[in-house]
């Protein structure tokens, strides 16, 4: 009896993972290509930008804040990183370090408005989104730039078979569950998340800990912004996007809560930013029909958003009924 | 403390915008010298959607440039990709009394909504390039025939299809990169590609379908999917040309990016005619590209606005049509140079 209960509780926990194995298997079904290590690999290279400025704005999160700002902070740093190297011949590193700077500036400027100044989170990332955005498009004068082919065949290069973009969101994915896990500023970022009040009474320097989000979210998305452009070969205009949605829909998806506090980098987040990328890469190898693709990626986005709350309910009743036995067995 | 930081950044702010409206004032005072002298007191105002692609960026500076030249004021806006905020924009000029308005839509719906406003204010109006979703109300539309530009480059390419497959005997697997499924040209690009393909079914497998949403990095990770579904791709039409960066980044390690001619060529193809298509085709890599003419398509709606406002007419509504051709590697000594791209490059 006590083993089924356990076995449940293991399912309960793990539908997440079980769900993206499901959907992987289904899709392989349809098209057996589907199921093979290369496609598995390019949809982790697929999904390693939208997962790199996941795990950032997933900092902004977890503080119950918002950074709207992230898609143009990945067109200005890649495109400042580009004019650097087109236009001052600069050297590569130094171009790239120059433009995760620029990403870097825009984090503490978002992080002074949000933090010192006490502006809204959503008001001032909206008007970083617009001014960086006009920033960079006055730099580029709409423009295409190109970068140097070091950077753009960094997104085909391999380390001892596994892609570059995937080795880069493999340290960032480390990196994340190390600091939020095992730092004293990042079990404090939960704090802040739960009740900033009850956090600031117990000690903890809050203003920090929200400046060190906002700054590592907007840094996130230029190193994303680096890895997409590494991709794609070109920024023009339009890179970045509506990126900022991609990232929140991905950490949301992973289990994030956006009223803060609640949230994982691995399998969370990882696995939300993957598991939209595994949907439409698996319609594309069924060749659905265009119109359909959107309409059946939603559904199953739903579907995986529905059952991970169920679970979450299920979860909290179970644990609430273990602490009222263990309390009954005490006395 | 926190306050001394407040005012100042409020005085930051409010030098930035004297600093801004210092710099429009020059150059409307330029403007209005010219009108002056060459062509009266007349002021247009362009609503741009949004300055992303090439194609939008020289067609902006096409207007400008040539409406300035001819001593017009120019009043611009651009809406950022927003419908709402266009129409917004549209309302405001005509509040500020403009003698025409050039509008580049957001899309089909938004050019019907913003030549009702016009049509309400007696102003006329021009759409440019991209088409109304019903001929509700007066315009001048100015469009390029994309259905039929994509048709004449993907017959190029079929020709050349054709060539491969009296040689090796084997049917080519085409695909098409597609664009966003609301944008009308895409659609109409889509119709041209079937419309090649249709000709000569029996050189083709089915066609393989790549959603974009003209957005490189969706493109990126569709095409890769595609490819590697359907590894013996071998013809490849592009929606638009500046996926071909993008398209460069999945063919290249899979040794497809290679010229015409050579083991393991991609026949491709593409519409717009930018300056990357003229380096690729120039570089033997691409088959072609369709062309919208978008000096021509700038030169139909100056001078379809410039000669309803002389005309008095305050709704004209007619359709202007830039008829585009193909630019390919068979007619390209004869048209290269008149393709927009190549012009810029020139420049």
């Amino acid at each position: 009896m006590i083993g089924n209960k356990s076995i449940k509780m293991v399912i309960l926990r793990n539908i997440p993972i079980i769900l993206f194995i499901a959907i992987f298997l289904i899709f392989g079904i349809f098209s057996p290509k589907f199921i093979s290590v290369d496609s598995f690999k390019n949809i982790l290279v697929s999904s390693s930008y939208v997962g790199i400025i996941a795990i950032g704005i997933m900092f902004v999160l977890l503080t119950g804040g918002i950074d709207l700002s992230i898609g143009s902070v990945m067109y200005l740093s890649a495109a400042v990183t580009g004019l650097s190297v087109q236009k001052l011949q600069v050297p590569t590193v130094l171009a790239i370090i120059i433009g995760l700077g620029i990403a870097t500036l825009v984090g503490v400027i978002n992080a002074f408005l949000i933090v010192i100044l006490d502006i809204l989170p959503f008001i001032t990332t909206l008007g970083m989104m617009v001014f960086v955005k006009a920033v960079g498009l006055l730099m580029t004068k709409s423009e295409s730039v190109k970068l140097p082919k070091v950077i753009t065949s960094m997104g085909s290069q391999s380390v001892l078979g596994i892609p570059m973009p995937i080795i880069i969101f493999a340290i960032i994915i480390l990196f994340g569950v190390l600091f939020l896990g095992k730092t004293k500023l990042g079990r404090q970022i939960y704090a802040v998340g739960n009740d900033v009040e009850e956090a600031r009474k117990a000690g903890i320097h809050t203003k920090k800990v929200l400046f060190t989000c906002y700054v590592m979210s907007a840094l996130f998305a230029g190193i994303g912004g680096i890895i997409s452009v590494a991709q794609i070969g070109i920024v023009n205009a339009a890179f970045g996007k509506g990126e900022e949605f991609n990232a929140i829909a991905a950490a949301v998806l992973g289990g994030v809560s956006l009223a803060g506090g609640v949230g994982k980098v691995f399998p969370g987040v990882v696995l939300g930013a993957v598991m939209i990328q595994m949907i439409q890469a698996g319609l594309v190898f069924m060749q659905t029909d265009l119109y359909k693709q959107p309409l059946i990626s939603a559904g199953i986005i739903f579907l995986a958003v529905f059952l991970d709350s169920i679970r979450s309910k299920y979860i909290a009743k179970a644990e609430k009924r273990n602490i009222r036995n263990e309390n009954k067995g005490l006395q | 403390m926190k306050k001394r930081v407040s005012l100042l950044l409020a005085l930051v702010m409010l030098a930035t915008m004297f600093v801004g409206c210092a710099d429009k004032k020059g150059e409307e005072g330029t403007s209005t010298s010219t009108s002056s002298s060459e062509g009266g007191s007349k002021t247009i105002a362009l609503c741009t959607e949004d300055l992303e692609t090439e194609f939008w960026v020289a067609a902006h500076k096409a207007i400008v440039d040539t409406l300035e030249e001819q001593g017009i004021k120019v009043i611009e806006t651009n809406c950022q990709g927003d419908a709402n905020k266009q129409l917004e924009q549209v309302k405001d000029v005509i509040t500020q009394n403009v003698d025409g308005i050039i509008v580049i839509p957001k899309d089909g719906d938004t050019a019907v909504a913003v030549t009702k406003e016009a049509n309400n204010a007696d102003i006329p109006i021009v759409i440019f390039n991209r088409p109304p979703t019903s001929d509700e109300g007066a315009n001048i539309t100015v469009v390029c025939d994309n259905a039929t530009v994509a048709e004449a480059c993907v017959d190029y390419m079929v020709e050349e299809a054709e060539k491969k497959f009296d040689k090796t005997g084997e049917k080519l697997t085409p695909l098409i990169m597609v664009g966003d499924l609301g944008d009308p040209n895409a659609i109409a690009r889509k119709e041209g590609f079937y419309a090649a393909i249709e000709k000569k079914p029996e050189l083709f497998n089915k066609v393989i379908e790549v959603p974009t949403e003209w957005d490189a990095a969706t493109a990126l990770a569709n095409l890769q999917s595609a490819v590697q579904a359907n590894p013996d791709v071998d013809f490849l039409f592009t929606s638009s040309d500046f996926l071909f960066p993008t398209i460069q980044s999945v063919l290249e390690p899979l040794g497809k990016w290679v010229k015409v001619g050579e083991e393991g060529h991609v026949i491709m193809g593409g519409l717009d005619g930018d300056a990357t298509a003229g380096e690729l085709i120039d570089e033997g890599i691409i088959e072609g590209t369709g062309v919208q003419d978008v000096y021509n398509e700038a030169d139909l709606a100056i001078s379809g606005i410039l000669d309803a406002i002389e005309a008095g007419e305050t709704q004209p509504d007619e359709i202007r049509e830039d008829p585009g051709f193909a630019l390919t590697q068979g007619n390209l000594k004869e048209k290269r140079m008149d393709m927009w791209g190549n012009i810029l490059r020139e420049q």
